[in-house]
């Protein structure tokens, strides 16, 4: 669901830029009114859950790939705001790093996956919430939430891909930027998403939510108990992260690319022609493309893309916990 | 017999202060004798699984070198995970400052290379940029990871004159208390400093003098301090297990690292 770099017109790139802004300044504004200082650093903790989510790219019949990413996850259990800056952050750091999406798409790819997701999750999620009670009706908010969630996003990144060609073509009638319209981008990108990336949101969400549930209750926005003992009962989440850093190589069986993400020579191959706008653009070089690291094997650049992403993560929101307002309790 | 006021205190009086400039004592000397007296290096807590302070110095010397050696970026990524592992495993404190200083370097670094990025040579910027900041983090690890003395003892270890490691020891006692006296002379200038005062950079001449009696005064009871100790001159290395299992482990460590450095430049 990673918009590359000039898959979406300059102009296009710009609204969205813009509309994130907003949503980025409400957003840190309401992190500070609602979650203590002490509670930030594990914000990077599940922005790892979710850039972690996004390295494991599972297949679908037909060459293409896609993946969870963990947006609602993060919501139920920082709330939706923490949710926006957190994903953001992390799609930040995989388009500056890693090239996994375009650093001028970026407030596209922020609006869909960092806004739309999260929100749309967390509302369904909290509907079904007051509803069914007990654990049951947390995990069934949380599996339908983040189903719901995920595909809505898709289903915005498929309207921005599609627009384009109906938008911004040149005399010749040939696509500037992403050439496929909508009725092909809708359910190109909905079929995968509708079926198995969208029970990879579920299984992701659902599995992680009821084991930081279970064995650290205190991962969440509501328990305060913090202090020593608060720290080592963090260890189950800590562990749940290496494992998933070093189980992330898996994400490599997952051949090919996904659906919107080809380089700009197989999109020419694809329809015939190299649009004009994709041709000599602006290309942002990333540290480590497509996380691979040059002449190493390819599950070593995975492994170490992982590590530089977590702790980046962490280091993030561990020094915006210093910025944070410390709250006092005067009562 | 009734007295009333004077006609002069009855006068209420509306008294504002000329418009000072005083920007440059605020904002730049305040800030740079801030950072003397930040420069306080013990905040390091050793836990059992840290090596001794001089193998810790070694170490970070040779990742520095490799860092500034390689001419694979693959290799300087892996410094990368390596330093932001460490990172995060800082306290609160001491990570901020082994981040702030190390971004704004980068940064600086990115910034000076920007002309090769727009020519088409940002991976030049970009290995130039992670290249300062991995270096400059690796010196900021081990200075804030390992206490003021430890430190010394370390350079005595590595064979270093007794007269510099006195010197250096000194120092390093001193320039947080010089950083504190520095700010609370500045302080106090800015605060009696009421009204239009023109001729406050005459007064620095009288800090700077200040400073400089107290660094001497400093430094000779320090010494005087240590020679009542029984302090003769020479730092003498405590024996000690010098060979323990984690420093040869971390040597081992060490060794891999070098090994995979030649294995990457040899790809070259």
């Amino acid at each position: 669901m990673h918009i590359p770099e000039n898959y979406l017109s300059p102009s296009t790139c710009g609204v969205f830029g813009v509309a994130m802004v907003a949503v980025w300044t409400h957003a840190v504004r309401r992190v500070r009114e609602t979650v203590p200082a002490e509670k930030m650093p594990l914000l990077g903790i599940a922005a790892a859950f979710s850039f972690l989510a996004m390295m494991f790219n599972i297949p679908l019949p037909g060459g293409t790939t896609g993946h969870a990413v963990c947006g609602t996850l993060v919501a139920i259990l920082f709330g939706p705001w923490s949710a926006v800056l957190s994903v953001s952050i992390a799609l930040a750091i995989q388009a500056v790093f890693f090239g996994d999406g375009g650093v001028l798409a970026l407030g596209a790819n922020c609006f869909n996956m960092a806004f739309v997701l999260p929100l749309v999750g967390f509302g369904v999620y909290r509907f079904i919430r007051g509803r069914v009670a007990g654990e049951r009706g947390e995990l069934l908010g949380a599996a339908i939430g983040s189903y719901v969630g995920i595909n809505c996003a898709a289903l915005v990144a498929a309207i921005e891909f599609g627009i384009q060609p109906l938008l911004f073509t040149d005399a010749a009638g040939n696509a500037l930027f992403c050439p496929y319209p909508l009725w092909v981008s809708i359910p190109a990108m909905m079929v995968g998403h509708l079926t198995i990336w969208g029970m990879a949101e579920v299984a992701f969400t659902v599995g992680i939510l009821a084991f930081v549930r279970k064995a650290a209750p205190t991962f969440c926005l509501e328990r305060q108990d913090d202090g020593p003992e608060g720290a080592a009962a963090l260890r189950p989440v800590f562990v749940l992260v290496g494992a998933l850093v070093v189980a992330s190589p898996l994400g490599l069986l997952a051949v090919g690319d996904a659906w919107g993400e080809w380089g700009v020579e197989d999109v020419s191959a694809l329809v015939g022609y190299t649009p004009a706008g994709m041709g000599e653009a602006w290309e942002w070089q990333a540290l480590l493309p497509d996380y691979s690291l040059g002449a190493l094997p390819d599950w070593i650049g995975y492994v170490l893309s992982a590590v530089i992403g977590v702790a980046l993560l962490v280091i993030i929101f561990r020094l915006l916990a210093g910025l944070s307002r410390k709250a006092i309790d005067f009562g | 017999m009734r007295e009333s006021l004077p006609s002069w205190l009855a006068s209420s009086e509306g008294y504002r202060p000329g418009s000072d400039r005083d920007g440059f004592l605020t904002r730049s000397l305040l800030s740079m004798t801030g950072l003397l007296s930040r420069l306080r290096l013990d905040a390091g807590r050793p836990t059992r699984l840290s090596p001794s302070a001089p193998l810790k110095l070694v170490m970070g010397l040779v990742c520095i070198l490799l860092t500034s050696l390689s001419t694979n970026f693959s290799f300087v990524l892996v410094m990368l995970a390596i330093v932001l592992v460490r990172a995060c495993l800082l306290p609160s404190e001491s990570l901020r400052r082994v981040a702030s200083i190390p971004a704004g370097a980068a940064a600086l670094t990115f910034v000076l290379m920007l002309p090769a990025t727009l020519l088409g040579q940002s991976h030049s910027a970009a290995l130039m940029g992670t290249k300062v900041l991995v270096s400059a983090s690796l010196a900021m690890t081990v200075a804030v990871t390992t206490p003021a003395g430890e430190l010394t003892g370390s350079l005595r270890a590595f064979r270093v004159p007794s007269m510099i490691v006195l010197t250096f020891d000194l120092a390093m006692r001193a320039i947080y208390d010089l950083g504190r006296v520095a700010v609370e002379m500045l302080l106090a200038l800015r605060l009696r400093s009421v009204g239009r005062n023109d001729d406050k950079a005459g007064s620095l001449g009288g800090v700077g003098g200040m400073l400089l009696l107290r660094a001497n005064d400093s430094a000779q009871t320090t010494f005087d301090a240590m020679r009542c100790r029984g302090f003769d001159g020479e730092y003498a290395m405590p024996p000690g297990r010098t060979w323990r299992a984690v420093n040869v482990a971390w040597l081992v460590a060490l060794t891999l690292l070098v090994a995979l450095f030649v294995y990457l430049q040899g790809l070259m």
